[in-house]
C-alpha cells in the first residue's frame, strides 16, 4: 500500500496557472520535500491531495483510497481520519486549549471517544507541551507549532501534509522544527509530504520532489 | 469534546455580540410574554369582577355602561331607580337573590357603594369565593362601613377609622366632590383581597347613603323655603323617617335559581326577557358584557400582540446579523474544522445550533424579565387604577413563546449557516494579511 499515489494529475486555472503531475507516489512512512518556485503549485498540490480542491484530470489516492473520487461528507471524513495537515500559520482553533485542539480533530475521526483525552495528552507530552490546558493563542510560536504537529498526528493518519511549516521561523528554529515534524511522523508511522521554498531544508530529506522538473515523476 | 462544546466556545469567543443578541431576544420574548400575561390577567380580572351575579339592572343607557359603572366603578350611574321599582322587580320572578346597590359617593377618589347586607352573604365577588374579612365584620347600623382590601391599603384604613364621604366620585384629593362632613362613617370591617374591582371600593348600608342624602336635600329645601335664615342647624334623619322618594338606588344585582354547584340556569333567558319587557331599565348580563368589552378592545389587543411579534422578528434579525457578520471572522475557524474532517452539513448544524442556543438563552432571560416586568406592571396598575391583576404566565404560553423564539432564531441562523456551509476552505486557510 502506498501512502500517496498520483496519476495523470492536471489542473488549469484562469490566468495561465497549470499544474501537471504525471505520476507521484509516497511509500508508507516515506518523507519527501516538495519544492517549486513561488507560485509553482506546491500548496495547490497539497490541497488537491487533501481533497480540498478537485483536479481537472487524473487520480489521487491516499492509503489506496481514491480521495479525488470521494464526494462530500465521505471525503471530509476520510481526510479527517487519514490525512494530517500542518500549516505555516498553524491554523489552530483560538479560544480552545492545546488539548482541545487535538480533541476537536479526533471528534471527526474514528478514534474511540473514550481515548481522545488520553491520546491527546500523551501526544502533547511527547512533543514537549507541559501545559496542555493552556489556550493556544497564549502559547509561544514554537509551542504552537508543536501543538499543530501533535494535532496532525492525533487521528493516526497515513499521510501528513506540511505546507511551509518553517516559513515563519529563523533558520536555527526551522531546522529544529522540521526535525521535530520528521521525528514525530516517523514515530507514528505517517508518511510526510512537506513543501518549502527554503533550500536549507533539502538536507533534511532523502527525497526531494521538484515540481518544476520531471523529478516529480517516479 | 462535543459539538455542543464547540458551539458554546464559539459563542463565548464573541461574548459581547452574544450578550447583545441574547438581550435583544430576551427583551422581545419578555415583551410578548408580558403583553399576553397582562391581557389574560386583565380579562381574568374583569371576569372575576362579575362574580356570581347573573343580571344587573340599571338606569344607565347601555348594558355595557351599566356593567362598567355598576360592577367596575367606572363612573357613578347617572339615573336612579326608585325603591318601589326595586320591590316590583323583586316580586316579578322567583329570584335566588336580589341585591340593591347605590353608587355616587366616594372617599378620596375611592368609590362608595351603599348596599344591603346580602351583598356580603349572597354575592360572591369571585365565582366560588365568598367574601372574607381580614378584620371586623359586616355593617349592622347606619354610618358604618366595610372597606375593600385595596381601598384600606390605599387610605391606611383600619377598623375604627372614620371616613367623611363625598358626594360624587371626585378625585383622590376630594376635589369636585361635596363632603358629607356632618356624618363621619366608622369602619367596622376590612375585606380580604379578591382580585376584583370591588377591592378598591368602600361599602355602607343603603340607609347610610339614603340618610346622608336626605339630610342634605331637606336642608336645601329648608334653605329655599326660608332664604333669610343663615343657619338651618343640623338636621338628623333616621332610617325610619325616610320618605319613599328618598330611597333611591342605582343598580340591582340578581341571580336566578340554579342547581347546586351549577352557575348557569335555563331560567336566565326567561328572567332576562321578563325584565326587558316589563321594566323601563337596562338589563345586562355582566359576563356577556365583559365578553363584549373584550371584543371591542380586541383590535387594540391584536395591535399590541402584532407589535410584540414584530419586536420578536427584529430580535431574530439581530441574531441573523450578528451571526452573519461573525462569519467573516470565523471563516478560518470553519475552514480549520473542514480540514479536520467536519462535513459541510456538520458546520451548517454548528452555526444553526448557535442560533438555537441564542434563542433558548434569550427566551430564558426573557421569561425572567417578563416575571419582573409583570410584577412591576401589576403593582403599578393596582396603584394607579386599582385593577388587581395576577400576571402569572401559564406554562403553555411560556413553552409556546420559547419555541417560537427558538424557531425564529434558528430560521435567522439559516443564512449565516449557509454562508458557513459554502465557506471556501482553501481561501479560509490562507494566512491573514
Amino acid at each position: 500500500m502506498n501512502a500517496l499515489s498520483i496519476t495523470g494529475l492536471e489542473l488549469a486555472r484562469p490566468g495561465g496557472f497549470r499544474l501537471s503531475v504525471p505520476s507521484l507516489s509516497l511509500a508508507q512512512g516515506e518523507q519527501a520535500l516538495l519544492v517549486a518556485p513561488s507560485g509553482g503549485g506546491k500548496s495547490t498540490l497539497l490541497h488537491l491531495v487533501a481533497g480540498l480542491e478537485d483536479p481537472d484530470a487524473g487520480s489521487i489516492a491516499v492509503a489506496d483510497m481514491p480521495i479525488s473520487s470521494l464526494r462530500g461528507a465521505a471525503r471530509d471524513a476520510f481526510r479527517g481520519a487519514s490525512i494530517g495537515m500542518v500549516f505555516q500559520t498553524f491554523n489552530l482553533l483560538h479560544g480552545f486549549s492545546a488539548i482541545e485542539n487535538l480533541m476537536v480533530a479526533m471528534m471527526f475521526s474514528s478514534v474511540p471517544a473514550a481515548t481522545h483525552e488520553s491520546r491527546a495528552r500523551a501526544l502533547l507530552g511527547e512533543l514537549g507541551i507541559e501545559r496542555p490546558e493552556q489556550a493556544v493563542e497564549t502559547m509561544s510560536v514554537g509551542q504552537q507549532q508543536r501543538v499543530a504537529v501533535a494535532r496532525a498526528l492525533a487521528c493516526r493518519p497515513t499521510l501528513v501534509l506540511a505546507d511551509e511549516p518553517t516559513a515563519s521561523l529563523d533558520p536555527a528554529n526551522a531546522a529544529t522544527a522540521i526535525g521535530l515534524l520528521q521525528r514525530a511522523c516517523r514515530d507514528h508511522g505517517a508518511a510526510l509530504l512537506c513543501t518549502s521554498h527554503d533550500p536549507t531544508l533539502r538536507a533534511h530529506f532523502s527525497r526531494v520532489i521538484d515540481l518544476g522538473t520531471t523529478e516529480a515523476a517516479r | 469534546m462535543t459539538d455542543f462544546t464547540i458551539v458554546l466556545r464559539s459563542l463565548s469567543l464573541r461574548r459581547f455580540s452574544t450578550t447583545v443578541t441574547v438581550t435583544m431576544v430576551a427583551v422581545s420574548v419578555a415583551l410578548l410574554l408580558v403583553l399576553l400575561a397582562m391581557r389574560d390577567a386583565g380579562r381574568a380580572a374583569f371576569r372575576r369582577g362579575t362574580g356570581n351575579a347573573h343580571l344587573l339592572v340599571s338606569a344607565d343607557t347601555s348594558p355595557l355602561v351599566a356593567v362598567l359603572n355598576g360592577m367596575f366603578y367606572a363612573n357613578a350611574p347617572s339615573q336612579p331607580i326608585d325603591w318601589a321599582a326595586y320591590m316590583k322587580i323583586r316580586e316579578a320572578f322567583p329570584w335566588s337573590w336580589t341585591i340593591p346597590t347605590q353608587l355616587g359617593d366616594s372617599f378620596r377618589g375611592s368609590p362608595v357603594m351603599a348596599t344591603s347586607k346580602e351583598f356580603f352573604t349572597n354575592f360572591e365577588p369571585v365565582l366560588g369565593q365568598p367574601w372574607s374579612f381580614v378584620a371586623g365584620k359586616v355593617f349592622e347600623a347606619p354610618y358604618e362601613a366595610v372597606v375593600g382590601a385595596e381601598a384600606a391599603r390605599l387610605h391606611g384604613l383600619k377598623v375604627g377609622s372614620e371616613l367623611v364621604l363625598a358626594h360624587g366620585v371626585g378625585t383622590a384629593s376630594g376635589e369636585a366632590a361635596h363632603e358629607h362632613e356632618d356624618h363621619p362613617v366608622e369602619v367596622v370591617g376590612i375585606l380580604a383581597p379578591t382580585g376584583s374591582a370591588h377591592d378598591r371600593a368602600i361599602f355602607t348600608s343603603l340607609e347610610t347613603g339614603w340618610c346622608v342624602h336626605a339630610e342634605e336635600s331637606r336642608l336645601k329645601e329648608a334653605a329655599a323655603a326660608n332664604p333669610g335664615e343663615d343657619d338651618h342647624g343640623h338636621l338628623h334623619v333616621d332610617p325610619e323617617d325616610l320618605r319613599d322618594s328618598e330611597k333611591l338606588i342605582t343598580g340591582i344585582l340578581l341571580r336566578v335559581p340554579t342547581r347546586p354547584g351549577e352557575q348557569v340556569s335555563s331560567a336566565l333567558p326567561v328572567a332576562f326577557d321578563l325584565l326587558r319587557r316589563q321594566f323601563p331599565f337596562t338589563v345586562a348580563q355582566p359576563a356577556q358584557q365583559v365578553g363584549r368589552l373584550f371584543e371591542i378592545v380586541s383590535g387594540v389587543d391584536t395591535l399590541f400582540i402584532a407589535m410584540a411579534v414584530a419586536v420578536m422578528v427584529a430580535g431574530a434579525l439581530s441574531v441573523m446579523l450578528a451571526l452573519y457578520n461573525s462569519m467573516d471572522l470565523r471563516r478560518r475557524q470553519v475552514a480549520i474544522l473542514r480540514v479536520l474532517g467536519a462535513s459541510q452539513g456538520r458546520v451548517f448544524g454548528l452555526v444553526l445550533a448557535e442560533s438555537a442556543i441564542i434563542g433558548l438563552l434569550g427566551s430564558g432571560l426573557g421569561i425572567a424579565l417578563a416575571a419582573i416586568f409583570g410584577s412591576v406592571a401589576s403593582a403599578e396598575l393596582q396603584r394607579r387604577v386599582g385593577l388587581v391583576i395576577d400576571p402569572t404566565m401559564d406554562l403553555r404560553t411560556i413553552v409556546l413563546c420559547t419555541a417560537a423564539a427558538t424557531f425564529l432564531a434558528c430560521a435567522a441562523g439559516i443564512v449565516p449557516a449557509l454562508r458557513a456551509y459554502r465557506t471556501a476552505v482553501v481561501q479560509g486557510l490562507r494566512p491573514l494579511g
